[in-house]
């Protein structure tokens, strides 16, 4: 049973002072801490002078090593170090390398029932030929997903750090950036004109065969965001920001990663071993087989070319 | 294959070495292109084409691409003076 | 039949052979060359000649089938790509290049010549 607080009762208590300080009524430290305007320093050029004078004075001290015998000596010193270092951790490292057991060696540790039951029932239960498919995209999907996720975090740091906000410096970077470059160069043009179709096709054909053969999302993704870098340096900016802005990548990379969470959350809660799975495997060797390895591999996809797309032009231009 | 898989590792410890050691930045990226390619091949050798694909499209097409595009940005790509005859 | 199966191995490590050869011209060239253009010169002759003859010994020798199909495309792939590149990278040099007058003299072909010729009359 709660008991009301009489309003002077409550006013002392903490939660009342911190919720004022919440709503912005009254600033706790309003009497207790000292506030001044900061002055504002008084420079003459004189000062500013002196001050050069000083640093030139100091940087020569600091770097001249005819004064400087501490510099001398680490000068002298730093490159025997350096040596010594990397053979010291290349020593280390080699004697490690030396005691792992020889690949391929049937009493290799890793060679135990985990790749077994990959290789023995992988394709019974992934419905995958490709059974390194089948076990990045099926037994160990999570990793993958952390991988995509990994991805586009890369690209929301790049997108952070290389954002160019005002209109003018964009242009004039943009500028600066292609004065020697060949702009509208026709051989460029034509032989983009006639490869970007086959690059895109690749790229498609090895996201789709990814349970086929050797391929898949990460690789394909690649090959067609090279296809596209080759399209934007061949056609400038005008032509592709005409089917590819930062608003189409943001929605692609939220549905693709989206659906492949919800995808691989859905197959968790159903006991993660796919056990109740509602997408027929189908049968193996067709496009449209072992589940949901086909859309993951889309998924992600999807994800790595826009995020090689993306991280050119942000390198390139700083915005889309 | 073991002689050529051989000959592949050495260009490869040739190549790992000479990216840390050569002046040029430029220079240095287009060696680990070179790099990125060998491996690749290294990869088909021990039968992992998935890897081989990737390498090649990754390790040599975009991340170089994007080196070029950094030098560019931060104007590393200078001339090296007094060799004038010879400048990639 | 024996003698056709002869001929083509032949023919196809002769091609090889060949394909080798502009290879190590073409590595010759690039070291001993000094200036850029004079050695994408070297370089694109391996890249265009070399690996078309080596790759054309290759589909003679592995017969008619898929994998003849696929190295043929690689050389299409590689017949469009690599020329572009190097006409990219030569411009580039061009445009950029600080004292062309010692590396080479310029001369104009063609349309473009008349018309620059028309324009300095005018």
């Amino acid at each position: 049973m709660s008991k009301r607080v009489p309003e002077e009762q409550y006013k002392k208590t903490f939660s009342f002072r911190f919720h004022q300080w919440l709503n912005g009524t009254k600033d706790p430290y309003l009497d207790t801490v000292e506030l001044r305007p900061q002055e504002e320093p008084k420079q003459t050029d004189e000062d500013l002078e002196q001050e050069a004078k000083q640093r030139i004075i100091r940087e020569e001290r600091a770097y001249n090593l005819e004064h400087n015998a501490q510099a001398r000596l680490f000068s002298k010193l730093y490159r025997y170090f350096a040596v010594i270092m990397c053979i010291s951790l290349a020593l280390v490292l080699l004697t490690g390398v030396s005691y792992l057991p020889k690949f391929g060696l049937m009493e290799h540790p890793t060679n135990n029932e985990v790749p077994a039951r990959y290789i023995e029932q992988g394709l019974q239960e992934t419905g995958a030929i490709n059974i390194v498919t089948g076990m990045i995209l099926d037994y160990r999907a999570f990793d993958t997903l952390g991988e995509s996720h990994v991805l586009f975090i890369a690209t929301c740091t790049v997108l952070i750090l290389l954002r160019v906000d005002k209109k003018k410096e964009r242009e004039s970077e943009s500028n600066n950036d292609r004065v020697y470059e060949p702009k509208n160069d026709v051989i460029l043009q034509t032989v983009a004109k006639y490869l970007v179709p086959f690059i895109e096709i690749f790229g498609i054909y090895v996201i789709l065969g990814g349970h086929l053969g050797p391929g898949g999302g990460f690789s394909g993704g690649a090959i067609c965001g090279a296809g596209l870098i080759l399209y934007l340096n061949a056609f400038g900016f005008a032509k592709t920001e005409k089917f590819f802005t930062g608003k189409t990548y943001k929605a692609m990379c939220f549905g693709a990663l989206a659906c492949y969470s919800l995808a691989k959350t859905y197959s968790f809660f159903t006991g993660a071993n796919h056990l109740h799975s509602v997408i027929p495997l189908g049968t193996p060797g067709a496009i449209l087989s072992s589940g949901l390895i086909l859309i993951l591999d889309i998924c992600v996809g999807l994800v790595v070319a826009g995020t090689m797309y993306t991280f050119y032009v942000m390198f390139r231009k700083g915005d889309y | 294959m073991q002689l050529f898989m051989n000959i592949m590792l050495g260009f490869l410890l040739v190549c790992a070495i000479a990216v840390s050691l050569s002046k040029n930045l430029l220079n240095s990226i287009l060696i680990y292109m070179s790099f990125s390619l060998v491996m690749s091949i290294i990869w088909i050798l021990l039968e992992s084409p998935d890897l081989a694909i990737t390498e090649a499209a990754v390790g040599a097409g975009v991340t170089s691409v994007l080196f070029i595009i950094t030098l560019k940005k931060i104007h590393a790509i200078i001339k090296t003076d007094k060799e004038e005859e010879d400048d990639e | 039949m024996e003698i056709i199966e002869w001929i083509r191995m032949l023919l196809g490590g002769a091609l090889l052979l060949i394909g080798v050869v502009f290879f190590l011209v073409e590595m010759i060239g690039v070291f001993r060359f000094k200036y850029v253009l004079n050695r994408m010169h070297a370089a694109a002759m391996g890249d265009t000649l070399g690996i078309g003859c080596s790759l054309l010994g290759l589909i003679f020798i592995s017969g008619w089938n898929w994998t003849s199909l696929k190295l043929l495309l690689v050389i299409v792939v590689l017949w469009f790509s690599s020329p572009a590149s190097s006409h990219l990278i030569a411009r580039l040099e061009v445009t950029t290049d600080e004292n062309p007058k010692e590396h080479y003299t310029e001369k104009m072909i063609g349309a473009s010549a008349d018309c620059a010729e028309e324009k300095e009359e005018k």
